[in-house]
């Protein structure tokens, strides 16, 4: 462990002169957001490529009917896992490291709120994703029986007959869930308590601003869901029926927590991406952000609805007709918001001097494929036409513009804006464009033919097919496995940018707006020891 | 940009005094015990609340 000088500051976490480690320790004992940050976003790739690896094993056993390269219960765990993986450890995990990197460079503050929550908010993620995949390494020693196979939604009565891996899950659960709200916490203190002196609220950048209502929303949602797993978990050892019928429980009483959760999560998911992409088509078409107040009442709409929506997970199961009326309209009526930031998003480009370069390429597929994410989803909140396409690979489809144009693009679209602050560095513009090309038309070969196969009826989560869809599924694991190997680019080209290259200068891109361009590429150890005013 | 944050221009630079960092950073701790406390109180309820 080699040391450096040790520095004298006075910042968020108090005054007191810190030893500047290096080696492991920096690591496990950091406080400064910048190191959370970049470990929250290295951890994010690394179980997004577990995440990735996973689901094209799933994607080799559809590429012909049948069953040639697993079992059914094996294939059930891989889809289960696959997602867990990729939006509690991969797309949450992400976003938390912009939040960490980039809310205090932009609103004034010398650092996060409450640092040591936020190292231990971290360090909490590396043992629950060890929990969700350990069940895979023990059934080869012939421990249990593999890792959770109930996709996952967790879905009761089936969660409570399930194996050990269940549980594994459960506990996962649990402790990503503490290290949401701690994080949450810390997110909504920072902003409130150490913008620097002048920046009012509706001077506050969409992304701190969407990070806010996301970090709101994780506080008020995730109890719920870990309610529902301790429930699960109870009813499962502990002789409580809560969700089973045979002890006077109500299977439908799990889908309803879960979702309650479960919707708002697709928000969390996404509002800090919405929050920065206005960012980024700005600074590239050199214009100031359109509509920033109408874009923040759009944020705060859609919180509030997120949470009073969520039956429309589950229009099939039986509910009476005035709830279902109920769902249908209000699922609809966020789409009044939503359509208010792509006006918003569109209008900042138009008649601006645009170019390029590889962030403002991967802004611009966000919207048009997570505006078909869009589209969709208005098509499944209609509760005749969702009786048709409920369960089937149009929702699989339809999740993953949302989810993987909306989200993953969106993280793409902010790791390329803010890498060279972060690194000092510019990463390769020619990788970058290769990386985005392959993505969009490797992601469209994947998913757009799941369009297609769930409006033909086949359902999903299952291992094997009739003959009439085969070829829609050949093509998609082809595309899949473009999209999976295309990534590869983006890890060299991050790990290239990290190592050296050009040099960055302090405002990076000619058009970028923002407290943060001030402070030099890289930022110093201590953001805003000297505080900004703003005007 | 917003034309809000057109406006955020580096003025004269300071620092914080130490009492109003540790004004604000009290305001945190309070800020962040009350909303730990909601969250748990989120947890708690599903299980003392009786469906009849």
């Amino acid at each position: 462990m080699s040391t450096a000088p040790s520095i004298e500051h006075d910042t968020g976490h108090g005054q007191h002169t810190e030893p500047y480690q290096g080696g492991v320790m920096r690591w496990l004992t950091t406080t400064n957001h910048k190191d959370i940050g970049t470990m929250y976003m290295t951890f994010a790739l690394i179980m997004f490529f577990i995440g990735g690896a996973m689901i094209l094993a799933v994607r080799a056993e559809l590429f012909q009917p049948g069953l040639q390269l697993m079992q059914p219960e094996f294939f059930n765990q891989l889809i289960g896992v696959h997602a867990l993986i990729m939006i509690f450890a991969a797309l949450m995990p992400a976003a938390t490291g912009f939040a960490n990197w980039q809310i205090p460079l932009m609103i004034g503050a010398p650092d996060m709120a409450l640092p040591r929550i936020n190292n231990w908010g971290f360090w909490l993620l590396p043992p629950a994703a060890t929990l969700l995949t350990l069940p895979f390494i023990l059934a080869l020693f012939g421990i249990g029986d593999g890792a959770v196979n109930t996709g996952w939604t967790l879905y009761a009565p089936l969660s409570v007959q399930g194996g050990m891996g269940v549980d594994f899950a459960i506990f996962s659960i649990h402790i990503l869930g503490v290290s949401s709200i701690l994080g949450s916490i810390n997110i909504i203190v920072t902003i409130f308590n150490l913008r620097a002196p002048g920046m009012t609220m509706m001077k506050l950048p969409l992304f701190a601003w969407g990070w806010l209502i996301t970090a709101f929303l994780l506080i008020a949602t995730i109890p719920v869901l870990a309610g529902a797993v301790t429930m699960l978990l109870t009813d499962r050892h502990f002789g409580t029926s809560f969700f089973n019928a045979a002890g006077g429980g109500d299977p439908i009483l799990f889908q309803h927590l879960f979702w309650f959760f479960g919707h708002p999560e697709v928000y969390i998911l996404l509002l800090p991406i919405w929050g920065l992409i206005p960012h980024v088509l700005g600074t590239f078409s050199r214009k100031p952000i359109y509509g920033y107040k109408a874009q923040v009442y759009a944020f705060i709409a859609i919180g509030v609805l997120s949470v009073v929506v969520w039956a429309h997970h589950f229009f099939t199961a039986g509910l009476p007709v005035p709830a279902l009326l109920y769902f249908m309209y209000s699922t609809m009526f966020i789409s009044l918001p939503l359509a208010v930031l792509f006006f918003c998003w569109v209008a900042t480009m138009w008649r601006g001097a645009m170019s390029f370069e590889t962030p403002m390429l991967f802004a611009q597929g966000f919207i048009v494929l997570f505006g078909l994410a869009g589209l969709t989803g208005l098509v499944l909140a209609d509760v005749a036409a969702d009786a048709q396409y409920h369960h089937s690979y149009f929702v699989v489809a339809h999740f993953h513009y949302a989810l993987f144009a909306g989200g993953i693009m969106g993280v793409m679209t902010g790791v390329y804006y803010w890498l060279p602050k972060w690194t000092g560095h510019m990463f390769s513009e020619t990788l970058g464009k290769w990386h985005f090309w392959l993505t969009v038309i490797s992601f469209n070969l994947t998913f757009m033919p799941q369009f297609f196969l769930g409006l033909a009826g086949m359902p999903r989560r299952i291992p094997d097919y009739a003959l009439q869809f085969v070829e829609f599924n050949a093509i998609s694991t082809v595309g899949s496995f473009i999209l999976g190997f295309s990534q590869l680019i983006f890890a060299y080209n991050v790990w290239k940018c990290v190592k050296g290259g050009t040099k960055a200068t302090d405002k990076v891109w000619e058009g970028a707006e923002g407290l943060e361009w001030n402070l030099s590429s890289p930022p110093p150890h201590h953001s805003w020891e000297v505080q900004p005013v703003i005007k | 940009m917003s034309a809000a944050e057109q406006e955020v221009e580096m003025d004269t630079p300071g620092s914080f005094s130490r009492e109003e960092l540790g004004r604000r950073r009290a305001a945190s701790r309070r800020l962040a015990w009350l909303l730990g406390a909601a969250a748990l109180a989120i947890y708690l309820i599903g299980f003392i609340y009786y469906r009849p």
